[in-house]
């Protein structure tokens, strides 16, 4: 039986998301056993081509050259994946959406001849999507489980909760309830392990909303905490400001 | 399962000991040699029950932690048994060391003691039944309540009355050592304790008085179950939908959750992998949904009246007792204050 063939794709990013690929080194010899690495820019000099059992994209959808490539590779993907917050809702790139395109070209280019910036989205806003890796960047732990239950047929096991539930079931100390910080670990999904709160650093909420995200709720509470309603809006369009869930938390107050 | 506890009423021999503080941590080294000691030690402006590995570490005058002492016999985390591709099923080897909650509160006593029938009845739980068996309860009165504790209203503290190995209550010069089991009786062996004088069980009272007198919260258990399913339907409950995160925190952190889900985790060679459990939450939108996706309580607010109701109204008939018992962690966890005695006055009127 020849191995299941991986595509991973990038779009507008900053690649650390592939680069949790390769940081699986230590295993990624075991990976290779169960799946050829066919596509991968970063990693490989010959690539080959399609098409393919899983593709990864990597990145939000920032310009029309983007939008082609992102609908051939859903033509040869058997499964197309979001890899990272970027691809799932428009990520970090997204916090431009919120001025004119062109004021935001202009503060980055000095020749806007060949610039033809797009409104940055997930992916999804132009194909459909068979699985979300969440965060930035995304979670090695939960890539490889997505391979290993894609591989097996089975349903992965990726935690839609809040972050609070891993922070809890590591007994961290709450850092918005005794420290008095603000976290968006309340609405934000967890499968990070809680990875900032048990380093004593707040949830930034890069992993997008929960599946029961109550995010007006808490940004009352980010309110009552003294926070400006400019800082509110600041964190939940940080990195997915462009969901329904984290938009209305920004314009809750 | 035979951990057996009795009234101390029921033993001949002395039953009250006198340990003078200077003879806590000797004590304590003592059991160190043949048991682990669990106690709560401080983790940055919070507590935790932890392995003591050295005994300065105990703090005994915590109010609450964080996680209850519940997460030494039911884990966070789990690991149940190792399976493989020809079928062989490798169970995880239970610790057979014998370990001791030292400081236990009597709220968490009793949570333990609704546990024991959740998890030995019905359904016997082989992985909690295993470290049961070897865990001793050395329990401390409390003295100074924390703002958020109400055990009082629910008869579970601030006193201890059973349930314990050994109970300790700090007199100020010293601690009042009262023996409630056999397995108790042959843990103060280890030290030569001289008997208390009789005047102690006074002074305990004192103790327990003074801290009676400190509760900030109560909850009013008088028709719990009448008020509650009268009141199904009240606007506090929409209002509740939209204070309430989904969060989960707060059944994380209650000692008398037993909910769990479990999940396999397969290897990369995918012909073995671990079967694993880890606690689950009624607030968490995904835990009633069944297949093909129907979900049970779609709605934030079925899932408030979840956890109220289940506290408070379905354990009874189930275990004899309310699910309940008072330790406060709940609200102090919650980023929405959201306040289990307080909805419960509001219900009323209050
Ligand atoms: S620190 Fe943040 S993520 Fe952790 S429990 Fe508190 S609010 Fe939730
Ligand atoms: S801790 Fe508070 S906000 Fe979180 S689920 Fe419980 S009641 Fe809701
Ligand atoms: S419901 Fe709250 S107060 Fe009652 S036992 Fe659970 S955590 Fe403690
Ligand atoms: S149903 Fe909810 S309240 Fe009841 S034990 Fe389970 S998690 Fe706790």
């Amino acid at each position: 039986m020849s191995k299941p063939r991986v595509a991973v794709y990038k779009m507008s990013s900053c690649a650390g998301c592939q680069l949790e690929i390769i940081n699986l080194e230590p295993i990624l010899l075991d990976l290779l056993g169960a799946v050829d690495l066919s596509y991968f820019v970063m990693a490989r000099r010959e690539n080959e081509p399609g098409p393919y059992d899983i593709g990864l994209v990597e990145g939000a959808i920032t310009c029309g050259e983007e939008i082609e490539r992102l609908k051939k590779a859903r033509q040869e993907c058997h499964l197309l994946v979001a890899l990272g917050s970027c691809a799932c809702y428009g990520g970090l790139p997204s916090i431009k959406n919120w001025q004119p395109q062109r004021v935001v070209e202009n503060r980055v280019y000095d020749n806007l001849a060949a610039i033809h910036s797009t409104t940055a989205y997930g992916i999804d806003y132009y194909v459909p999507v068979d699985a979300y890796l969440k965060g930035c960047p995304v979670s090695r732990e939960e890539l490889l489980d997505f391979i290993k239950s894609t591989l097996l047929g089975v349903r992965p096991y990726l935690r839609p909760h809040s972050v609070c539930v891993e922070c809890k079931l590591h007994e961290n100390v709450c850092l918005f309830v005794t420290e008095k910080a603000i976290c968006l670990g309340p609405v934000t999904t967890a499968g990070c392990g809680a990875l900032c709160p048990s380093r004593g650093k707040p949830c930034d909420g890069c992993r997008g909303p929960a599946n029961d995200a109550n995010a007006v709720s808490l940004a009352r509470t980010m309110a009552a905490y003294g926070l400006h309603s400019q800082d509110i809006v600041r964190y939940f369009r940080k990195f997915a400001g462009m969901t329904s869930e984290f938009s209305k938390g920004a314009e809750a107050v | 399962m035979s951990v057996a506890y009795a009234r101390q009423e029921e033993w001949s021999i002395p039953q009250l000991y006198h340990l003078p503080a200077a003879k806590l941590d000797p004590f304590l080294n003592k059991l160190k040699e043949n048991y682990t000691l669990i106690g709560p030690v401080v983790k940055g402006k919070e507590f935790v029950f932890a392995p003591l590995s050295d005994p300065g570490e105990l703090s005994l005058h915590y109010q609450t932690t964080l996680l209850p002492p519940k997460k030494v016999l039911h884990l966070p985390f789990e690991v149940l048994f190792s399976f493989h591709e020809d079928q062989q099923i490798i169970e995880t080897a239970q610790e057979q060391q014998q370990q001791i909650i030292f400081g236990i509160h009597p709220c968490d006593v009793h949570a333990i003691a609704i546990l024991d029938k959740a998890y030995t009845a019905e359904y016997p739980d082989p992985y909690y039944i295993a470290k049961r068996r070897n865990t001793l309860l050395v329990a401390l009165n409390c003295s100074e309540p924390g703002e958020n504790c109400f055990c009082q209203s629910l008869g579970t503290g601030p006193e201890l009355k059973d349930g314990y190995d050994l109970l300790l209550t700090d007199l100020g010069n010293g601690y009042l050592l009262e023996v409630g089991s056999p397995r108790g009786r042959e843990l103060v062996q280890v030290m030569d304790l001289a008997p208390a004088p009789r005047v102690a069980m006074v002074e305990k009272q004192k103790v327990l008085d003074n801290a009676r007198r400190k509760f900030q919260k109560k909850l009013n258990t008088q028709d719990l179950p009448g008020i509650l399913e009268e009141n199904f339907r009240q606007p506090i409950w929409e209002e509740l939908m939209h204070e309430c995160l989904a969060c989960g925190s707060c059944t994380m952190v209650c000692p008398t959750c037993f909910c769990y889900n479990v999940v396999d985790k397969i290897d990369l060679n995918l012909k073995s992998g671990k079967r694993q459990r880890e606690w689950d939450s009624c607030m968490l939108l995904e835990y009633a949904q069944v297949a093909l996706g129907h979900n049970f309580r779609k709605d934030r607010d079925a899932r408030v009246k979840q956890r109220i109701y289940h506290k408070l109204v379905y354990y009874e008939p189930q275990f004899g007792t309310l699910g309940c018992v008072g330790c406060g962690r709940c609200i102090h966890t919650c980023v929405k204050k959201i306040d289990i005695t307080d909805v419960i006055s509001r219900l009323r009127g209050e």
